[in-house]
């Protein structure tokens, strides 16, 4: 039996049994190689779901919508270990009771999708701990290896032109599993702190803003970069970001539901090279 | 719509002279909203206020911006006066064109262009300025003050004898500290304990000290009036309430060959001990990791010998929390460890001893009962070499400031010397003889007159020992040339250096600290008793090496700021608070882990029938200290400073 067959067993069971009220999986969708979410809310459907090595969206982003959970009924949801590392954040920041998340993990290895043993967000600590020693995603470094090599007006102009095409459409606020809140800053007019036409300054107020808010809360998963219309390699930003949460405080986003966020805690043995 | 009155003040030459005021004055003049704009030589003064109050009344002016200096210098002034006329205080704003600009520009007509900008933000600013009432707390008229030494008895003593209850917290199993270690104290050669244990007496009696000892500060949560204070008192294993302090226990107790610190090592102790005789108060405790029961599991004679069933080896530590108003921090000092200095040979011969071991051979309730006696085979020596700068003002092995009380010590150690033992020599070598203070020169003077102490002017390359003897090896750079002398014990003056957990300490309750460790005063002029955290004062050799008068002085000058702090039952609080806009917070709660303050908790929002529909974070006005972290970090941008508005810091940069 393959994943995709063994996954649908496991999301009709766990829907007849009535342990969990929703399955967010994988769905076709418009081509052969894009996939987009379903929410299957009773077992008969669970034939809708795909599960492939083209199953790539971090779903985690759909658990948050105000009101899902307040019933305190349990959704299970296919996630990747970047989205289980969400759910270690969106519980850590409050969002979610990890205990109502039952996860479907797999992987994609050689393009192909591998099941990952565990049901609860606990259960991949030991994953997401081997993970952090491995280092961040080693197949954005050479991208990121490429704009450390630039001069700071180098990368200035670099930016400068990506941010350019930007048109302030928020698929990557939308997409995002980490943006969560209700009124987003960029949505506050009183005052307007970030200018919402399309010009440059205008559109890199938003995405170093955007950069700033995802500090040491980024997965990696990407979907900023997929979403993006313009194609801005987003990810190489929030990249940085956590590179330096990992080198500087240590921090790996999403180790556990407990962790606490790098820019809101301070510990005696911190460095202070900041200050002269 | 806005009444805005400029003031635009000269500082004497100190703004006129790098920005032309009349121009900005006459610009600031056509700015929207601006009612009044005037210029003036100082007005901080009399008349200057005067001027500023009446254009408040006559104009019916709704916004001051008083362009001068920084709003640290004069922002009280010119609210009061704004006050006096009628206008709520906080619709006041300072536009700084001293400090950040008249005084750090050399060109006059850009330093002027800067000061327009500066004003006109401000202008903006306070157009959306709302009136402010300060916020009122209540005091908790008790205070704590930590460590029990001569600095922290004094503090405790002042503060209860004006009637305000006072936590004496000593972590030691008596009160007392280093003066009690001491023999005889410059320049009056009073015997030190003759004097220190009736104010120990006098701390363990009064009606408004509750001290406790044995026992450690945790953790200090809260704010200037409200303190919350975690102590551990450490578990004693002997009830205070039932023990007399006979001293049968000690007297049995088998383990008896225990290095007493209080003699530094020159005398010994039991397991169960106090650790001198006049310890206040006088009820021993067990040193665990030496009691034959605890070890073992056997023993228990002090047990048997107690007639009133006083010792509990069931007892464990327990953390007490005390609510306090104030804190005075009088942690005190430690000697350096010498053995940093090889050549001196401390550790390695028994004979060389620090200032300290020389105060316990000196003291009348010493080891030695009073005489002068080398450890080693306990001899009266009949030359004594005296080593200063042991430590102090040396950069490269030791600490780079002087210790201060070493000088004094000295040719006080001279002086005893002489005057034990009549036919004994003293050399002492020094760097400087620094003795400023009442009656110290004197008294240096007095040791080399009278008691005939050598004074070599030079630093000791070397101890060895030669055939029984320490053979001290320096240079007398008066003289030119090298010395060798042949002595029987060597004193060294060693370096007084913070507690060794004084900087954790510093962190656990919030106040700062020094390269070495040593506390951080609010000013080191002005305001040298308080520290930068409102409410927390310091005294005694925690915050610099300090003698026992200094110490003194300053512990009455730290109850002096409680006591004046504790005059009213309500403190004003600036209304600089942080609040959330319930509505948008996502209750992430990053703003409760980040506050410095604990200032943020978790509110509820229900609906009609009480069901709780969201959880929004909520700010404690009480202990908000308008700092801001929080706003900085919620990323909805929920939560607004009072004072310090989004709309108006936008105002502020947009008019730059």
């Amino acid at each position: 039996m393959g994943i995709q067959e063994q996954y649908r067993k496991e999301a009709a069971e766990l829907l007849s049994s009535g342990e969990v009220k929703l399955v967010i999986g994988y769905g076709e969708g418009s081509t052969a190689e894009r996939r987009r979410p379903v929410f299957v809310r009773s077992a008969e459907y669970v034939s809708r779901l795909v599960l492939d090595g083209s199953c790539v969206a971090n779903l985690s982003s759909y658990l948050v919508p105000e009101g899902l959970l307040s019933d305190g009924k349990k959704v299970a949801v296919f996630l990747k270990p970047d989205g289980i590392r969400s759910i270690n954040i969106l519980a850590a920041e409050s969002q979610l009771d990890p205990e109502q998340v039952v996860i479907l993990g797999f992987d994609i290895e050689g393009g192909q999708a591998a099941p990952l043993p565990g049901r609860k967000a606990s259960d991949f600590t030991a994953l997401i701990g081997s993970l952090k020693s491995a280092g961040l995603s080693p197949e954005l470094q050479k991208d990121a290896d490429r704009l450390e090599q630039m001069s700071a007006s180098e990368r200035f102009g670099y930016w400068k032109e990506q941010f350019s095409k930007c048109i302030k459409c928020y698929a990557c606020r939308q997409v995002c599993p980490m943006c969560y809140c209700r009124r987003c800053i960029v949505d506050v007019n009183q005052p307007q702190w970030i200018n919402t036409s399309s010009h440059t300054l205008g559109n890199f107020e938003w995405n170093i803003i955007r950069a700033f808010h995802l500090a040491g809360r980024c997965v990696s998963c990407g979907g900023c970069d997929r979403s993006c219309p313009v194609n801005i390699p987003l990810r190489l930003i929030n990249h940085r970001m956590a590179k330096e949460a990992l080198d500087t405080f240590g921090h790996y986003a999403g180790e556990s539901a407990e962790q606490q966020p790098v820019l809101a805690t301070f510990r005696q043995e911190d460095p202070e090279t900041f200050i002269l | 719509m806005a009444k805005i009155g400029v003031f635009v003040c000269h500082c004497g030459e100190n703004i006129a002279s790098m920005v032309d005021t009349a121009k900005l004055t006459a610009t600031i003049a056509d700015h929207p909203g601006v009612t009044v704009s005037s210029e003036y030589k100082y007005f901080c003064s009399d008349p200057g206020q005067e001027t500023v109050k009446k254009a408040i009344r006559e104009n019916g002016l709704t916004g001051v911006v008083v362009a001068a200096c920084s709003p640290r210098m004069h922002e009280q002034t010119f609210r009061k006066a704004c006050a006096e006329a009628g206008l709520n205080p906080y619709m006041l704003e300072l536009a700084n064109i001293r400090e950040q600009c008249s005084w750090v520009h050399t060109d006059r007509d850009e330093a002027t262009e800067k000061a327009i900008e500066i004003t006109r933000s401000l202008v903006e600013k306070v157009k959306r300025n709302n009136d402010l009432k300060p916020i009122s707390v209540p005091v908790t008229r008790r205070a704590m003050v930590i460590g029990g030494g001569v600095a922290g008895i004094q503090a405790a003593i002042d503060i209860a004898s004006a009637g305000r209850e006072v936590v004496l917290v000593e972590r030691e199993p008596s009160i007392g500290g280093h003066m009690a270690q001491l023999s005889e104290t410059f320049p009056t050669l009073d015997c030190s304990q003759c004097i220190l244990t009736p104010r120990m007496v006098e701390a363990l009696q009064h009606p408004n000290i509750t001290m406790m000892t044995y026992s450690e500060v945790e953790e200090v949560d809260g704010y200037i009036g409200n303190f919350t204070v975690k102590v551990r008192r450490k578990a004693r294993y002997v009830r205070m309430e039932t023990c007399t302090g006979c001293g049968d226990c000690i007297q049995k107790c088998p383990v008896k060959k225990i290095p007493s610190d209080f003699e530094c090592g020159l005398g010994n102790r039991t397991a169960i001990y106090t650790p001198f005789a006049q310890a206040v108060p006088n009820v021993p405790v067990i040193d665990r990791t030496r009691c034959t029961y605890f070890k073992n599991g056997k023993c228990k004679i002090c047990q048997k010998t107690c007639q009133i069933d006083s010792i509990d080896f069931d007892q464990q530590d327990r953390i007490e929390t005390v609510e306090v108003g104030a804190i005075v921090v009088a942690t005190g000092f430690q000697v350096q460890n010498t053995a940093i200095y090889g050549e001196y040979g401390y550790g390695r011969y028994k004979d060389v001893v620090t200032g300290l071991h020389f105060e316990r051979l000196a003291s009348a309730s010493g080891p030695t009962a009073g005489k002068i006696l080398r450890p080693s085979d306990g001899k009266e020596p009949e030359t004594v070499v005296f080593i200063q700068c042991a430590g102090s003002r040396d950069a490269a092995k030791g600490v780079k400031y002087c210790s201060k009380i070493c000088c004094m010590y000295t040719a006080k150690h001279a002086m005893l010397y002489a005057h034990k033992v009549h036919h004994g020599n003293s050399q002492i070598f020094y760097m400087d003889i620094r003795a400023a203070g009442k009656g110290y020169d004197e008294f240096t003077r007095r040791a080399i007159e009278e008691d005939e102490a050598g004074y070599i002017r030079g630093r000791v390359s070397r101890v060895f020992e030669e055939n029984g003897k320490l053979i001290v090896r320096g240079a007398d750079t008066l003289l030119g040339r090298p010395v060798e002398v042949v002595a029987d014990m060597v004193v060294l003056a060693t370096a007084m250096v913070p507690q060794p957990d004084a900087k954790d300490f510093a962190k656990r309750i919030g106040i700062g600290y020094d390269e070495y460790g040593f506390f951080n005063e609010a000013h080191l002029k002005l305001r040298p008793v308080e520290t930068a955290t409102a409410g927390i004062y310091l005294c005694g050799a925690c915050q610099s090496p300090k003698d026992i008068p200094d110490s003194v002085a300053q512990a009455s000058a730290a109850a002096a700021k409680v006591l004046g702090l504790f005059s009213k039952e309500q403190l004003e609080r600036e209304p600089v608070i942080a609040s959330v806009t319930d509505a948008t917070c996502a209750g992430c709660w990053g703003c409760v882990i980040a506050c410095p303050y604990n200032a943020i908790d978790r509110k509820d929002i229900t609906d009609r029938n009480g069901n709780v529909v969201k959880r929004v974070a909520s700010v404690n006005p009480g202990l908000c200290q308008g700092c801001g972290t929080c706003v900085t970090f919620c990323r909805s941008n929920s939560i607004d400073l009072a004072g310090f508005t989004e709309k108006q810091i936008f105002a502020e940069v947009m008019a730059l």
